[in-house]
C-alpha cells in the first residue's frame, strides 16, 4: 500500500515538473523574444534592451528556468511587469478570493450531485430519476456564462437578493465578498454537478443490479443499509475521478464566471494579465492551474484506494 | 385426555405459482403453475436447463423477483407465512431469519469493499463470526474474518457464503447452483459441508442445479422443470432409476459417465449409444511436442517441467483442479504466455526455417503460417465474442486476417461454410452473440478457431458453462471435427467424466507437475496415483446408489527424485513416484 502511495506521489511530482517545463518553454517559444513581445512593436530599442536586462534574457534558458522554478517553490514568481509588485503576493490575494468561490462550489456541487445522482439511480425510470436526469442534461448543455447571466437576471434584477456585480477590489475582506460569492458559486455548481450526477446515477444503477447487492437484500438488511454499506463504496469509485476532473475544471470555469460578476478572483487577474502581456503573472497562474489538476487527481487516486480494498491489499500475501 | 392433533406446517409450500415478466408490452410467463412442498429436514432439488425457471422459483422463497417480473398467480408459503403478502418489515425478518440463500457465484455475491467478518455479522443471529467460520471448516477463522473477499479462493468464498446463510439459524436453505463455478475436488468438499450442516441443524433445503450428479448426491426429492413447468417430480431414487417423462430420461442419459468408453449419443426416449473412439493410426505425425516446459508467474511456478506430445487426430486431455497449471499451459501453447524454460514445437519440419514451428514464442511474434495452425477456443464464448459485432463477423475476421480467402464474396461464403460445419444454420451469421444460446455461441467460438484452418485446437474448459445436453452436442461436434480434419486437440477440463468420453490420452497435472499420464482407458481402469484417484472419487455420478468407482485416496507425499521419476505399468501409462504419508 505504501509503495502504491509513493508511486502515485512520485508520478504527481513528475507531472508537475513536466508541466512547469512546458509553461516555461511556451513563453520562450513566443516569436521574437519576451521583451519585444511585452513592449510591442513601437517600443524603443533602449526600452527593449532595459527589459532584456531586467528579465536576464541574455542568460541561457535552463539557468533562467532553474531560477524561476527555484523561486516558485518558495512562492517567489518574480515581479509583475505592469505593477512592479511581487507576483506571488498578488496572485495569492486573487487566488484566495477565487478559492472562496471554489470552496462553496465544491461543497454544494459535490455533495448535492452525489445525493441527486444516487437518488436518480435508486429511483431508476421513475419520476425522481426523470426530473434529475432532465435538469442535469440541461445544466450540462448550457454554457456557464449563460447560467450566470440567467442567475443575475433572476436573483439580482428580478429579486434583489444578491449583488449582480462586485464593487470591491481584490483587497476586500472575506466578509465583504461573501454576499457576492453565492451567485457565481451556484452558476459553477450547476454546470459542474451535471456531469457528476450522470456518472453517479449510472454507477449506482450498475452496482444496484450486482449480485452482491441482491445478496445483501436477501440477507434481510434494510434498504438504507444495503445502499450505504454495500452499494455506495463501489458506486462512488468511478464517480471519484469525474469529481476530480470537475474540481480541476473549476480553475478554468471560474475565469469566465468571475468576469460576468466582475469578481476579483484569479480569472479576472488572468484575463487582465493576458491583455497587459504580464508574462510572469501568466506563468504563475498556469503553474498553479497545473498544481490544482495534479492535486485533484492525486486526491482521487488516494480516495479510490480508500474505497477499493483490492488496491489497498495489493502485495499482501494470501 | 385425547391426543392433540398437531398440524405440521411444511417449511416450504408453493401452490400453482405463476411468474411472468413484461417484455414489449405483454407478459412472458417464466414459471407456470408450479406446485411443490418441502418437508422438515428434507432436500428438494429443482433440476432443469438454463431458462427452465428453476432459479426464479427458488428466489421466490425469499420473496425476490428479478427486475420487471411479477407473480401472476398462486402463492408461496414459507414456514406458514405467505411470502408475497408480507409487509416489508416482516419480509426482511423472513429473509435470513427463516429462509437464507447461498448464491451461485460467491465471488460475485460477496461485497468487495467489506471485510468477510462484517458481512457475516450483518446477517444477524448471535453466533460469533469465528464460530461460524469454524463451522464451515475454514482454517484460521479469526484472521480470515479480517480479509476481503478477493483475498480468498473460490472454495473459501463459497464457504463464507454458507456461513453467512446459516448465521441466523434459518429453517430453510435455498442453494442456487452452489458449486457450479468450482472444480470437482472443491465442489465435493463444499457439498459434503452443506450436507453435514443441513443434517446437524435440521434444515430443509431447496437445491437448484443443472448438475444431475450433484442432485443425486444431495436430494431426497427431485422436481424436473422445463420451460417453467414441472414435468416430473419424484423421490430421488425412483427418478434416477425409472424416469417417467422422456425429457427426464434424455437429461439423465446426456450426463457423461466415468465408465463410458466413448461419447454417448442420446436417443429421443433417453436411450444411450456409446460411439467407440476413433482409432489413431500408428504413423500419425506429431502435431505438438512439449518438452520440460516451465512457466512462471512472478516468483511462483505455475507449470514445472511438463512434457507431452499430441499427434494429428488425437485428443489429449489435461486434467487437474484449479491452480494445477492446466490452463496456463494451454494459454502458453496458444502464445498468450511465454514459458521460462523448455521447448514447445509445432509439427514436423517447416521448410528450412528453424523458427517456423517454435511455439515458445508469443503469438505476436509467430509467423502468420504458424499462428493460424494453433488456435484456442475459450471457456466463455459469451465473453470472448465482441457483443456489438455479428457472429458472422467474428468468423470472417480471421479469414481476412490470415488471407485464406481473396475476395469479400469468398470470405462470406467461407464463413457460411464454417458456420454450417459446426452444425449451425448459416442464417445465424447476422445475429449478435447475445441473440444466440450458450451452446450456439460456443459453436461460433469453434468456427472462429477453425477459420485459420488449424491442425492444433486448444480447447480450454469449453463445455464447463453449458447444460448437459448442450455439452453432449458440443463434445460430439468436437469429436466429429477432429475425425474429419485430423485435428490434434488439447482438451483442458476438470471434469473426468467428460474427459473419459472424448480423450484418447490423459495427462494429470498437480501443482504444475505431471503425476500420471497414459491412454484414457488405462488411466481410468487402473489409476496409479492417489491424486488421480482423488479426482475420480470427486466425480458425482448421476445415480444415488452409485458404487464407489475407486477407493478413496490415502495420504501421500511426492517421492520423485533425481532421474528416478516414474513408475511405468507399460503401454505408455506412467505414474509419478509417491509413497504413503506418515
Amino acid at each position: 500500500m505504501l509503495s502504491f502511495i509513493a508511486r502515485r506521489v512520485l508520478a504527481a511530482l513528475g507531472t508537475l515538473v513536466l508541466s512547469s517545463v512546458l509553461v516555461f518553454l511556451a513563453v520562450q517559444a513566443l516569436p521574437g523574444d519576451v521583451a519585444t513581445q511585452v513592449l510591442g512593436k513601437d517600443a524603443t530599442p533602449d526600452a527593449v534592451a532595459a527589459l532584456r536586462e531586467k528579465l536576464r534574457l541574455d542568460q541561457p534558458a535552463w539557468e533562467r528556468y532553474a531560477d524561476w522554478i527555484g523561486g516558485a517553490v518558495q512562492g517567489d514568481f518574480g515581479s509583475s511587469l505592469v505593477s512592479g509588485k511581487a507576483v506571488g503576493g498578488e496572485v495569492g490575494m486573487y487566488l484566495g478570493n477565487s478559492a472562496l468561490i471554489a470552496l462553496v462550489t465544491v461543497l454544494f456541487a459535490v455533495t448535492g450531485s452525489i445525493v441527486l445522482g444516487i437518488l436518480a439511480g435508486l429511483y431508476r425510470d421513475r419520476w425522481p430519476d426523470h426530473l434529475i436526469s432532465t435538469v442535469s442534461l440541461v445544466g450540462m448543455s448550457v454554457p456557464e456564462f449563460v447560467v450566470a447571466t440567467v442567475l443575475v437576471l433572476v436573483f439580482s434584477v428580478a429579486l434583489p437578493w444578491f449583488p449582480a456585480v462586485v464593487l470591491y477590489g481584490p483587497e476586500a475582506s472575506v466578509g465583504r465578498l461573501m454576499p457576492a460569492v453565492w451567485l457565481p458559486a451556484l452558476a459553477l455548481a450547476i454546470v459542474m454537478a451535471a456531469y457528476i450526477v450522470r456518472m453517479a446515477r449510472t454507477s449506482v444503477i450498475d452496482v444496484m443490479a450486482s449480485e452482491y447487492v441482491t445478496t445483501a437484500r436477501l440477507k434481510g438488511l434494510s434498504g438504507w443499509r444495503v445502499v450505504t454499506r454495500h452499494a455506495l463504496p463501489s458506486a462512488l469509485l468511478p464517480t471519484l475521478h469525474v469529481i476530480a476532473l470537475n474540481v480541476a475544471w473549476l480553475a478554468g470555469g471560474v475565469a469566465v464566471v468571475e468576469n460576468v460578476f466582475n469578481y476579483p478572483g484569479i480569472g479576472k487577474l488572468m484575463l487582465a494579465s493576458v491583455q497587459n502581456r504580464d508574462l510572469p503573472v501568466i506563468q504563475a497562474i498556469a503553474l498553479i492551474s497545473a498544481v490544482v489538476y495534479v492535486v485533484c487527481n492525486l486526491a482521487a487516486d488516494l480516495g479510490a484506494m480508500a474505497l477499493n480494498p483490492k488496491l489497498r491489499t495489493r502485495g499482501r500475501t494470501r | 385426555m385425547t391426543a392433540a392433533v398437531v398440524s405440521v406446517t411444511s417449511p416450504v409450500s408453493v401452490d400453482s405459482l405463476c411468474v411472468a415478466y413484461r417484455s414489449g408490452g405483454r407478459d412472458v410467463p417464466v414459471v407456470r403453475e408450479v406446485s411443490l412442498e418441502v418437508l422438515p429436514g428434507q432436500t428438494l432439488a429443482l433440476v432443469g436447463e438454463s431458462g427452465s425457471g428453476k432459479s426464479t422459483v427458488a428466489a421466490t422463497l425469499l420473496g425476490h423477483l428479478r427486475h420487471g417480473s411479477r407473480v401472476t398467480g398462486g402463492s408461496v408459503r414459507v414456514d406458514g407465512a405467505d411470502v408475497f403478502a408480507l409487509p416489508a418489515r416482516e419480509l426482511r425478518r423472513l429473509r435470513g431469519g427463516t429462509v437464507a440463500m447461498v448464491a451461485q457465484n460467491a465471488g460475485h455475491a460477496l461485497t468487495p469493499s467489506m471485510r468477510i467478518g462484517r458481512q457475516i455479522k450483518e446477517a444477524g443471529g448471535d453466533i460469533p463470526v469465528v464460530d461460524l467460520l469454524e463451522q464451515v471448516r475454514l482454517p484460521r477463522p479469526a484472521e480470515l474474518a479480517r480479509r476481503y473477499p478477493h483475498e480468498l479462493s473460490g472454495g473459501q468464498q463459497q464457504r463464507v457464503a454458507i456461513a453467512m446463510a446459516i448465521a441466523a439459524r434459518p429453517k430453510v436453505l435455498v442453494l442456487d447452483e452452489p458449486t457450479t463455478g468450482l472444480d470437482v475436488v472443491t465442489q465435493r468438499g463444499v457439498l459434503d459441508l452443506i450436507g453435514a450442516l443441513r443434517d446437524e441443524l435440521g434444515l430443509s433445503a431447496v437445491l437448484v442445479s443443472h448438475d444431475l450428479g450433484v442432485v443425486a448426491h444431495m436430494a431426497d426429492e427431485v422436481a424436473v422443470l422445463r420451460s417453467g413447468r414441472i414435468v416430473e417430480a419424484a423421490p430421488t431414487g425412483r427418478l434416477f432409476a425409472a424416469p417417467q417423462d422422456p425429457y427426464t430420461g434424455r437429461l439423465l442419459a446426456s450426463v457423461p459417465r466415468l465408465d463410458d468408453e466413448g461419447l454417448a449419443r442420446v436417443g429421443e426416449t433417453g436411450g444411450r449409444e456409446v460411439r467407440p473412439k476413433a482409432v489413431i493410426p500408428e504413423e500419425a505425425p506429431v502435431a505438438v511436442s512439449v518438452r520440460d516446459v516451465t512457466i512462471d508467474y512472478g516468483s511462483s511456478r505455475a507449470v514445472d517441467g511438463v512434457s507431452f506430445d499430441v499427434r494429428r487426430g488425437e485428443v489429449l486431455a489435461l486434467v487437474g483442479e484449479s491452480g494445477s497449471g492446466k490452463s496456463t499451459l494451454a494459454w502458453a501453447l496458444a502464445g498468450l504466455r511465454t514459458p521460462s524454460g523448455g521447448t514447445m514445437t509445432h509439427g514436423p519440419g517447416h521448410d528450412g526455417d528453424p523458427g517456423a514451428g517454435d511455439l515458445a514464442r508469443p503469438a505476436g511474434k509467430r509467423p502468420s503460417a504458424l499462428r493460424r495452425r494453433v488456435q484456442l477456443v475459450f471457456q466463455n464464448a459469451d465473453t470472448s465474442l465482441n457483443p456489438r459485432r455479428s457472429v458472422g463477423d467474428a468468423v470472417r475476421r480471421p479469414l481476412r486476417f490470415f488471407g485464406t480467402t481473396d475476395s469479400r464474396a469468398a470470405t462470406a461464403a467461407r464463413a457460411r461454410q464454417l458456420i454450417s460445419d459446426v452444425r449451425l444454420d448459416p442464417a445465424l451469421a447476422e445475429r449478435l452473440p447475445a441473440q444466440l444460446s450458450g451452446g450456439q455461441r460456443q459453436r461460433i467460438g469453434i468456427a472462429r478457431a477453425l477459420a485459420g484452418e488449424p491442425d492444433v485446437l486448444v480447447a480450454d474448459e469449453i463445455t464447463t458453462a453449458l447444460d448437459v445436453s448442450v455439452q453432449a452436442d458440443v463434445l460430439r461436434l468436437l469429436d466429429d471435427l477432429r475425425r474429419e480434419r485430423e485435428l490434434a486437440c488439447l482438451f483442458i477440463s476438470h471434469d473426468l467424466a467428460v474427459v473419459r468420453g472424448i480423450a484418447d490420452r490423459v495427462v494429470v497435472l498437480w501443482r504444475g507437475v505431471v503425476v500420471e499420464e497414459g491412454p484414457t482407458d488405462a488411466v481410468f481402469s487402473a489409476p496409479g496415483h492417489p491424486y488421480t484417484r482423488q479426482l475420480m472419487a470427486a466425480v458425482l455420478e448421476p445415480d444415488p446408489g452409485a458404487r464407489i468407482v475407486v477407493a478413496p485416496a490415502p495420504g501421500w507425499v511426492d517421492a520423485a527424485e533425481g532421474g528416478d521419476l516414474w513408475v511405468a505399468p507399460g503401454g505408455g501409462h506412467r505414474v509419478r513416484r509417491w509413497r504413503a504419508a506418515g
